[in-house]
């Protein structure tokens, strides 16, 4: 027998296996108690390497999570636990000991929020996953210090299945509470895929900031900038209200007199690019024109019909919020 | 002209077909769901042992808690404070008994009673073996109509929860040689129920002078809610005497906790356990006393306080399973 035909023979029976095992994790649902128990094994291999990067964040006025996603103490988290840019803060370790971190950037509209660890290291971290990583059905599990760190009960661990995603939102049944905010949502590869975002009314309807969003905006969000409701009055404004759907970022309302009125926009219309950057979310929509003084050019890519139509346009000023 | 249609027919049941698609996708039905009928059924042999061991405790036709059948006679172990005045147990099957008290355990939270009845072939739990261990496992309870199952994960560590201490429901204020004033008084707490009011000044509770906020809230939180304290009030350069019977500082301070507003009616005991698992189960708080079962169907504890909107503690079966055991017996 030659080398080859052994290593055929070794791992012939482990091709097989693959062929014919599904993870119980990847059927529609769990057939029996072996599934369940292999979900169990599954999430509790998973826990000690991903317990041990999350964090709780502490402020003065109040407690969130957050999760190292870099050797240096880069931690994602979400904008409405940071704040503000250039915040002093504090995290906590699982093991109870604290690190000084300042804020740095996020946005308001997805509630993705960025903190670096400023002393110390190197610091336990995470995988994040790859953008599209994620889709609905996925079992996931989420770790935080809800109510803030609590040494004697630890790190609250809930399981669940992604009911809903969007580039901007992903909706969970697994559970959430306040402090849990900014916490981390991992898939069964054991790869971040969101932040705790929002509990919503019914317990097991809760939100997420999913991956992608910082993906999209990694840089600028680590450059401390925040998009805020503040920062984007100041800048440029088009004009459309817009949604994300499975066809693409699809515009429901032109707002009459606007920039997108006199360029000739449509409801209906389908928005590909801002200055030849490629649009996944109404975020990377809002982030790219409110990043333009009003005033300024940009030039819009669209899809009417069949058709793909380019447009110059000169962004107008955003008009002053009512409510207040 | 041929071709065109061709094409825009084409082009039109792409169209239709890739929404269709996702429109299925957006969002995961109901039954794929941690709870939904279809992942329940996935914990068969454990879902029939837990419907069929619990039982609903009912007062007035009004349910108040449920109960672990925990013997062939017919012993049901249940949440003390939440089963006062239970008359009648409903099991699964739909059979209905009355009940008769037979022990409480202030201690635990736990009162044991017994259907009335001469069977001795009731369908009880069977206790785990197992102790409380520090791994996240799969757990269900039958939930409140015994048809349907809740499932969910152990979330968090076994641990002791401290003992909370009785509340007038007052917020302290400043602090003078004739006492201390209160600065606000809850609205609907045991303290706005006596009569207390803002801008009292609190000279001594029972019997002993205080100056220091400090001494007030050591005085008070000496007793259990339920318990009464005696306060002697400074108003108006008079002196008057109020005996308050204490609430629970959770339930006091509700008001204050955005978490709870969130969360629906929660157990108004749920300090104070030598032992508690913590566990995720969307349950109301009606249906605590029921058993808490792993997924080979044993009885790992009882659901003894709903906590807040994703918190349940359940007493494990290690501390209860002997004193069960041994009072069944008596």
């Amino acid at each position: 027998m030659n080398i080859f035909s052994r290593v055929l023979l070794l791992i012939a029976p482990v091709i097989h296996a693959d062929v014919v095992t599904v993870a119980a994790w990847e059927k529609k649902a769990p057939e029996n108690t072996d599934d369940l128990i292999s979900i169990q094994i599954r999430l509790n291999e998973l826990l000690p390497q991903t317990q041990k990067a999350l964090v709780s964040i502490e402020s003065g006025d109040g407690a969130g999570s957050g999760i190292i996603v870099s050797e240096d103490g880069l931690v994602l988290t979400a904008a409405h636990v940071i704040g503000s840019t250039g915040k002093k803060m504090q995290v906590r370790l699982p093991n109870g000991k604290r690190a000084p971190a300042i804020t740095l950037g996020g946005s308001e509209i997805s509630d993705a929020g960025m903190l670096k660890i400023t002393k110390g290291g190197p610091w336990p971290f995470i995988d994040v996953a790859p953008k599209n990583n994620s889709k609905v059905g996925d079992w996931c599990f989420g770790l935080g210090h809800p109510g803030g760190f609590d040494k004697e009960r630890g790190i609250v661990v809930r399981v669940g299945r992604i009911i809903a995603k969007k580039n901007e939102t992903m909706q969970t049944d697994s559970r959430l509470l306040g402090g849990d905010s900014g916490g981390p949502l991992f898939n069964f590869a054991g790869k971040l895929i969101a932040i705790h975002s929002r509990v919503s009314q019914k317990p097991d309807q809760n939100f997420h900031v999913p991956i992608e969003s910082f993906h999209a905006n990694w840089s600028y969000f680590r450059d401390q900038a925040l998009v805020s409701h503040k920062s984007m009055q100041k800048g440029g404004f088009f004009g459309v209200s817009c949604e994300e759907t499975e066809l693409g970022l699809i515009i429901r309302e032109v707002i009459t007199g606007t920039a997108a009125e006199k360029a000739g926009i449509s409801a209906g219309d389908i928005l590909l690019e801002v200055n030849g950057e490629h649009l996944d979310s109404r975020e990377e929509f809002i982030i790219l024109i409110s990043s333009l003084e009003p005033g300024e050019e940009a030039k819009i890519l669209y899809q009417r019909e069949n058709a793909q139509c380019s447009v110059k346009v000169k962004l107008g000023v955003r008009p002053q919020a009512t409510e207040e | 002209m041929k071709l065109l249609f061709n094409i825009f027919l084409i082009f039109n049941l792409s169209v239709s077909g890739f929404s269709d698609h996702n429109s299925s996708e957006v969002s995961l039905p109901l039954k794929f769901r941690l709870n939904g009928l279809s992942t329940q059924s996935a914990f068969d042999p454990a879902r029939d042992k837990a419907l069929e061991t619990t039982a609903k405790l009912t007062r007035n036709n009004k349910l108040i808690a449920m109960g672990a059948i925990v013997s062939p006679q017919g012993h049901i172990l249940t949440k003390a404070s939440s089963c006062v005045g239970a008359r009648i147990a409903t099991l699964s099957n739909g059979e209905i008994f009355k009940l008769r008290i037979k022990k409480r355990d202030e201690d635990l939270d736990l009162a044991l009673y017994q259907i009335i009845s001469d069977r001795n072939d009731f369908p009880h739990v069977i206790w785990s073996e197992n102790n409380s261990t520090q791994k996240i496992a799969w757990v269900l309870s039958a939930f409140t109509e015994l048809n349907e199952i809740r499932v969910g994960i152990t979330s968090a560590k076994p641990r002791k929860i401290g003992r909370e201490g009785g509340v007038m429901g007052v917020i302290l204020g400043n602090e003078s040689s004739k006492g201390v004033r209160i600065s606000e008084v809850v609205p609907q707490a045991a303290a706005d129920k006596s009569g207390l009011q803002q801008g009292d000044v609190i000279q001594k509770v029972e019997g002993r002078m205080v100056k220091k906020r400090d001494q007030v809230v050591d005085l008070v939180g000496k007793k259990d809610p339920g318990d009464v304290v005696s306060i002697i009030i400074l108003r108006k350069n008079t002196l008057e005497e109020f005996k308050i019977t204490l609430g629970h500082r959770s339930v006091t301070f509700d008001l204050f906790n955005r978490n709870l507003q969130m969360s629906g009616p929660v157990s108004k005991r749920k300090d104070n356990f030598p032992m508690v698992i913590q566990h995720d189960l969307p349950l109301p708080k009606e249906a605590m006393g029921g058993p808490l079962f792993n997924i080979d169907g044993e009885c790992v504890g009882i659901n003894i306080a709903r906590v807040d909107r994703v918190t349940i503690y359940s007493l494990p079966s290690e501390i209860i399973k002997d004193m069960t055991e041994n009072l069944v017996k008596e």
